[in-house]
């Protein structure tokens, strides 16, 4: 039997990992992965609580958040996109368009 | 031409509709009582209609030659209101003055929060009884009449007068629009069976008179003008407003009914205390005063002239003047003795009555020197209004001490002047505009033709005029007949009433009034110089040879001006010895309640008026009724005649009467007066005795200081302290803005970093 503990704890390292890939990473796709590394981070934190309340809120709630990630990785795909059809590039070190 | 008048007449068709409205609903079986309301709803609707839709359709040609840029659609309302208002007089002379008015119109509630010891709840205060109802006597119910008919007629005569000047064009929406806003204030206060509602429509008519002064507000005179009014009404009105807060504080109620039931008792039973009332209607008197151009508050009146010609001039002179009055008549429950009236407070009609004195003669004197024809008419408004005060005032007077017959008279007396100085009046700004603009257009004429264009002419200079009275035939009759009403040549309207009051005011003197020596003294004298200054205006423009080669292309041209001007001779001209028989004066007074004739048939009663009038029981009153005649009809005019009178130039004829006067006036020989005018005393009454310098001198040193230490206060505390913040944001702000750098890395990391912070933060509370 996995400990709950050891799933939280999996989730920590997991969000750990895409925070600071998100934030030290300048390739817009790998921040996109990496956001969605944390994304999943969360899931298993809900895991890990649904499993320690024994009740089945947690696993809909990662059914729920896995759907609407997928929606959001759409979206973010067609943001890169549109973003490369403009500046033909997805560096975020160049797309600076909000500054100041 | 006829085509063109005819033309000009079908647009009377639109107001047929208008005029159907009362019609239907009194075959309908409604009751004139329930649909009072239609008196100023029709107006204050249109104000926004035609304010709107001159907007929207400005230049149109439908909008300016159907509907006269909205002209039509006012008039159509003040038809309606015209027509639903004498519906309503109908009744309330058919009841024999006892009407049932419908349930008050309740609109303003004010609920009060209270705290009761335990908690704060609402509470509807007495306050929540101001509802709208109306107030049906015979002052308002004649004001009413005087209000709506002579606002129709301007209106009438205005769609002649504004749309037939170039310099009118595309903004006589606006003029409309600000006169059927201005009828609907009358209307209301007229009606009004409150002291608040009172103060409401009679600042709304302060408003429109404001905006109406400064019609031509490019005109640096016409705005200063407008300025001026407005703000010396205001010192009145500051007055006025306080001296109904103390009416408030007295009775607990400003409700007419609640107030006049019974004057000695004030809130909660308490006795009324005679000095504290007395202050209240004191200070009213200052608003009245402010309203109705008395001295010392009268500067504002002969500037209102610069308004566009005739029409805010006659508002300035035939209705919105007579608020004042109406106010000051309806101080009479405070003061009569008889009926619960509160003893004590005879200052106040002396007051009143010199007030009045002083300002008829000051005013008369005035207009001796005044050449601009409007600018006469203005003084003669102030001095014969200043004589209705003196009638007040001494009506008061008798009512305080006992008196009630002889105020009861007199009171009568001074409104019956009021209504036939009204008629009288409207009718003489209307005719001096008639002259006006047939002047103006004549010039016009010979300026087209020849090259020598004169810029300084002015159409309202009567130096310029002289002699038309063979051109103007109707406008002549009409200022013959305003001219001998205001004079109150023996018979012809104004001589009914200004009679009474002459002589009730030495009457006062005779009866123990002694202060009332001074006002009887000089409303005597008055009679006399208004018989000088109303003939010398009518010799100057009507009599005499030309004065100016243009008076040879003066002719009458619109057709919408001559109509109000022959209907409002004929009331003129008979209505006062008409009114006088069927006893209009008991009637205005409440000591009748209807008009009829009290002897048994119609000879007799003229037979006793005019006993009356001329050989009163009473010698005393004779020889002041005689002293009135001589002076008024006798020795103004024949003065008058020998300076400025004289016979048409041969082979010139006017309609026969006129053409009479005029060779009558040339009768009696001539007088040089150059030296006369060159006097001091002539350069005083030019510059209006200097109460105008002297205000401005004293504004100079008072308040001009003070405004420029509070301009100087806002624009550099009041604003500084807020610029001050503006620029410190700016400031701020610039550095703030270099955190934003634009990279989506550094956004996740400040909203990481911000995450930890709030958990740190709730964990370092929660331990």
């Amino acid at each position: 039997m996995i400990e709950v503990s050891w799933i939280a704890g999996l989730g920590v390292i997991l969000f750990g990992i895409g925070l600071v890939g998100a934030f030290s990473r300048k390739n817009a796709i790998v921040v996109l992965m990496c956001i969605e590394v944390m994304l999943n981070a969360a899931n298993l934190n809900f895991v890990a609580g649904a499993l320690h309340h024994g009740s089945v809120d947690g696993w809909v709630f990662t059914a729920v958040a896995i759907a609407i990630a997928a929606a959001e990785v759409a979206i973010g795909l067609a943001i890169l996109l549109s973003l490369y059809s403009t500046q033909e590039t997805i560096s975020l070190d160049e797309a600076t368009l909000l500054r100041n | 031409m006829m085509g063109e008048q005819k033309q000009e007449w079908d647009r009377l068709l639109y107001i047929v509709p208008f005029l159907a409205i009362v019609p239907y609903l009194y075959l309908t079986g409604a009751s004139s009582t329930d649909y009072w309301w239609l008196i100023i709803a029709a107006p204050l609707v249109f104000f926004a209609t035609i304010a709107i839709a001159g907007q929207i359709w400005n230049g149109d040609e439908t909008w300016v030659n159907q509907l006269k840029e909205g002209g039509i659609l006012g008039l159509g309302a003040l038809s309606v209101s015209l027509s639903a208002s004498v519906w309503l007089i109908y009744d309330y002379l058919d009841h024999h003055g006892h009407v049932e008015s419908g349930d008050p119109f309740s609109w303003l509630t004010f609920d009060v929060l209270t705290y009761n010891g335990d908690g704060w709840s609402i509470a509807t205060t007495g306050f929540s009884g101001i509802g709208f109802g109306i107030y049906l006597d015979a002052v308002s119910i004649m004001l009413l009449f005087v209000a709506t008919f002579l606002c129709f007629l301007i209106c009438w005569f205005a769609i002649g007068y504004m749309t037939t000047d170039s310099i009118n064009d595309n903004s006589n929406h606006r003029f409309f629009a600000e006169f059927v806003l201005f009828s609907m204030g009358m209307f209301g206060m007229v009606l009004a069976d409150n002291f608040l509602w009172l103060f409401i429509f009679w600042e709304i008519m302060g408003l429109c008179s404001y905006l109406l002064i400064g019609f031509y507000y490019w005109k640096e005179s016409a705005a200063y003008a407008a300025k001026k009014a407005f703000l010396t009404t205001r010192v009145g009105d500051v007055f006025l407003m306080i001296g109904l807060l103390m009416l408030y504080d007295i009775y607990g109620s400003l409700d007419f009914a609640v107030v006049f039931d019974d004057p000695s008792t004030g809130v909660g039973g308490a006795m009324v205390d005679a000095a504290m009332l007395q202050t209240a209607l004191l200070m009213l008197f200052i608003g009245a005063v402010g309203k109705s151009a008395q001295f010392p508050l009268h500067v504002w009146l002969p500037d209102a002239m610069e308004g566009p010609t005739p029409v805010s001039a006659l508002i300035h002179a035939a209705t919105m003047v007579n608020a004042g009055l109406y106010l000051v008549a309806r101080m009479v429950p405070f003061v009569d003795v008889s009926h619960h009236g509160v003893a004590g407070m005879e200052d106040l009609g002396l007051i009143v009555a010199w007030i009045g004195g002083i300002t008829a003669f000051m005013a008369a004197a005035i207009a001796f020197v005044q050449n601009d024809i409007k600018k006469v008419l203005a003084y003669s408004t102030m001095s014969q209004l200043a004589y209705i005060f003196t009638g007040l005032g001494a009506a008061l007077w008798f009512f305080n001490t006992g008196n009630h017959h002889a105020g009861a008279l007199v009171f009568g007396g001074a409104l019956f002047h009021l209504f036939n100085h009204a008629m009288a009046k409207g009718m003489l700004f209307m005719a001096s505009g008639s002259v006006i603009h047939e002047v103006h257009h004549a010039h016009d004429h010979i300026s087209e033709e020849g090259d020598d264009t004169d810029h300084d002419f002015d159409p309202q200079d009567m130096r310029n005029m002289g002699g038309l009275a063979s051109k103007l035939p109707v406008t002549a009759t009409a200022m013959m007949f305003g001219s001998m009403s205001i004079i109150g040549i023996p018979l012809i309207g104004g001589f009914w009433s200004k009679e009474i009051i002459v002589g009730k005011t030495w009457y006062a003197y005779f009866h123990g009034a002694d202060a009332l020596l001074g006002p009887a003294l000089l409303i005597l004298a008055t009679a006399g110089m208004t018989g000088f200054y109303m003939s010398r205006m009518w010799f100057m423009t009507f009599a005499g040879e030309p004065k100016n080669e243009l008076v040879d292309h003066v002719h009458e041209t619109t057709p919408w001006i001559k109509t109000p001007l022959v209907l409002l001779s004929i009331i003129t001209a008979l209505g006062g010895f008409g009114l006088a028989l069927y006893g209009m004066v008991d009637w205005l007074a409440g000591e009748a309640d209807h008009l009829s004739i009290h002897k048994s048939t119609f000879l007799d009663q003229v037979i006793y008026e005019l006993e009356h009038a001329f050989l009163p029981e009473d010698m005393q009153l004779r020889y002041v009724g005689w002293a009135t005649i001589a002076l008024s009809f006798i020795l103004g005019p024949i003065m008058a005649a020998r300076v400025y009178g004289g016979a048409l130039r041969e082979g010139e004829s006017a309609i026969p009467f006129v053409h009479w006067l005029t060779s009558l006036s040339g009768k009696f020989g001539s007088q040089n007066v150059d030296e006369l005018a060159d006097s001091q005393l002539a350069e005083a009454l030019q510059n209006r005795l200097y109460i105008d310098d002297f205000y401005e001198g004293v504004l100079a040193r008072t308040i001009v200081p003070f405004a420029d230490f509070a301009a100087w206060f806002d624009k550099n505390v009041v604003d500084g302290v807020i610029k001050q913040i503006e620029s410190n944001s700016v400031l701020g702000s610039v550095q703030i803005r270099r955190i934003t750098t634009g990279s989506a890395r550094d956004y996740i990391l400040m909203a990481a970093v911000g995450a930890l912070t709030i958990f740190a933060l709730i964990w370092g509370v929660g331990a």
